[in-house]
């Protein structure tokens, strides 16, 4: 290797360096301050949970309106327009007031193995019945779980609609029952990313 | 006929001290790889291990039990004696050296009046106990490399024989400039001569201590096979190097022996030249502590090293040891010799 000649004192400054490990030093700067600087790890499940912004598409939630009616008038066009055929819908009459119009769904299921959360459901639904949450922990450990219906739907979403995404301190609950990470949604994580 | 009392109890005592000693340092993995992991994590910006116990403490203790019951593989063709004998033979060495490093000064145990020493033995050639122990470690990566019957391992075991040839006479120089400072091979009077304040030690023994220190802690670090001079076991080009058909307990008797080799070099260095347990300042803690600390202070920076700089290439590694440490350790030999004569 060639190396070109520089003047006497870069050479003396370049033996300086050397024997005082000045480059050295400066990697030691930059590992030491790394080592003090705060952790960017997500401390996922143990401590904390990552809720995702609003527009995040997870799991499917049946809405109501603001007295309580199901906004659901099964008109199946979700199930029409779901590439992967995964929506079934069966509709029935009922004039108790349990819908916003009487026809309602009998059936709203929903096969989260087939579903690929593309939001197509949601675009096609008029009354703004169908919305993808934010509920991502979908693994389980048998059939039955990858199925849901129309009342585990419909049930009230842990997250509220309103809340911004963000990190928040968690707990793991982890037993024979369930594994889940319930967040803490007083508090959230400062500066993250 | 019975031996006395005192011989007796001399030698209860001595084994009591041989147990302590060994039982520490085969558990001294346990914290140490822990915290390897630690300051590995904490330098690239996260937690390390962090599931197993309170911010991962027993990661060590599950990993041993899985590498318990992995499969202990041998390669066909390897030679089964040696490739069996190599982690033994590079474990022995290392926890060998243990029997000639004392901890503390000896206390005189009040009312029957006998002396307690920390150390099993104090040779009166302590220094080269030390460095012909510590370098016969290197048979068993040799051996280990040689017997897995695999060019990688192959070439571990050269590159680290060949290192070990290179940077062993730079550590034995460095410890020549000790026993030239201290005028004593025995490494309880090497601490002696270091009593008193903090320049009296000898990495303070202006102006060839420091550079006797670096010397030191480049060669001890060659030595050990650290990075940046892990040659032996250059994951980019050599896979794993000497142990790369190693599995199950005979890689973490390696792996032991790497650490046990890791924490020789700093007790050397803390004995040598910072003192041993001497603390700088006298407020009262007791020695074995100083000790103690000093001998952290050393391992924290061997591993916040191995992730500040990048690995040698062979040559460079060649021309460190030959052209720059052995030629300045032989100027300083001199320099140290006429300083002790004139000054």
């Amino acid at each position: 290797m060639k190396e070109k000649k520089g003047s006497a004192l870069s050479c003396l400054t370049d033996i300086l360096n050397k024997a005082f490990f000045i480059d050295f030093a400066k990697g030691l700067k930059v590992t030491l301050g790394y080592n003090m600087s705060k952790i960017v790890t997500l401390n996922y499940p143990d401590r904390e949970k990552w809720i995702p912004y609003q527009r995040w598409r997870g799991l499917h939630t049946l809405n109501r309106d603001p007295d309580g009616r199901e906004l659901c008038v099964a008109c199946e066009l979700c199930s029409r327009a779901c590439p992967t055929d995964c929506i079934t819908v069966i509709p029935m009459e009922d004039d108790t007031g349990r819908g916003i119009a009487d026809r309602v769904a009998k059936v709203w299921e929903i096969d989260l193995v087939r579903c690929l959360f593309c939001g197509f459901c949601q675009d096609a639904c008029p009354t703004t019945a169908v919305r993808l949450g934010r509920e991502y922990e979908l693994a389980c450990k048998d059939w039955s779980s990858t199925k849901r219906d129309r009342q585990q739907l419909l049930e009230e979403p842990e997250i509220p609609e309103t809340l911004m995404g963000g990190v928040y301190k968690a707990s793991f609950v982890f037993n024979k029952k369930e594994v889940k990470v319930v967040p803490d949604l007083t508090k959230k994580r400062k500066n993250f990313w | 006929m019975w031996p006395d009392i005192d011989t007796i109890l001399l030698v209860i005592v001595m084994l009591v001290k041989v147990g302590v000693v060994t039982i520490i340092l085969l558990n001294l993995p346990i914290p140490l790889t822990w915290l390897e992991r630690k300051v590995a994590g904490h330098i690239q910006q996260r937690p390390g291990p962090m599931r197993v116990g309170p911010h991962g403490i027993l990661q060590p203790v599950a990993d041993g039990i899985k590498l318990i019951f992995k499969e202990d593989i041998v390669p066909a063709k390897a030679d089964k004696l040696l490739f069996m004998f190599a982690p033994v033979v590079s474990l022995v060495p290392a926890l060998c050296v243990f029997v000639a490093i004392p901890v503390a000064e000896s206390v005189t145990i009040p009312y029957i009046n006998k002396e307690l020493t920390f150390y099993v033995a104090d040779f009166n050639v302590g220094i080269l106990f030390i460095l012909a122990r510590g370098g016969m470690g290197i048979y068993g990566i040799i051996l280990g490399g040689w017997a897995s019957n695999s060019k990688y391992a192959m070439l571990g075991g050269l590159r680290s024989a060949a290192q070990m040839i290179s940077y062993e006479v730079a550590l034995s120089f460095s410890a020549i400039g000790v026993v030239m400072m201290s005028n004593s091979l025995s490494l309880v009077e090497i601490v002696e001569s270091q009593a008193g304040n903090l320049f009296d030690w000898n990495i303070f023994y202006l102006p060839v201590g420091p550079i006797w220190f670096v010397i030191f802690l480049i060669a001890g670090m060659a030595e050990i096979n650290r990075i940046p001079f892990d040659l032996s076991e250059d994951e980019g080009s050599l896979a794993a190097g000497f142990f790369v058909e190693y599995s199950a307990m005979k890689f973490s008797l390696f792996a032991l022996a790497e650490y046990t080799a890791m924490v020789t070099i700093a007790t050397l260095g803390t004995l040598m030249f910072l003192g041993g347990w001497n603390g700088p300042v006298d407020i009262g803690i007791p020695p074995i502590f100083w000790f103690i600390g000093k001998t952290f202070v050393l391992i924290y920076f061997f591993m916040v090293i191995r992730f500040t700089l990048p690995r040698y290439r062979y040559d460079q590694l060649m021309t460190i040891g030959w052209n720059v440490l052995i030629p300045i350790s032989l100027v300083l030999v001199l320099v140290t010799g006429l300083m002790r004569i004139y000054l």
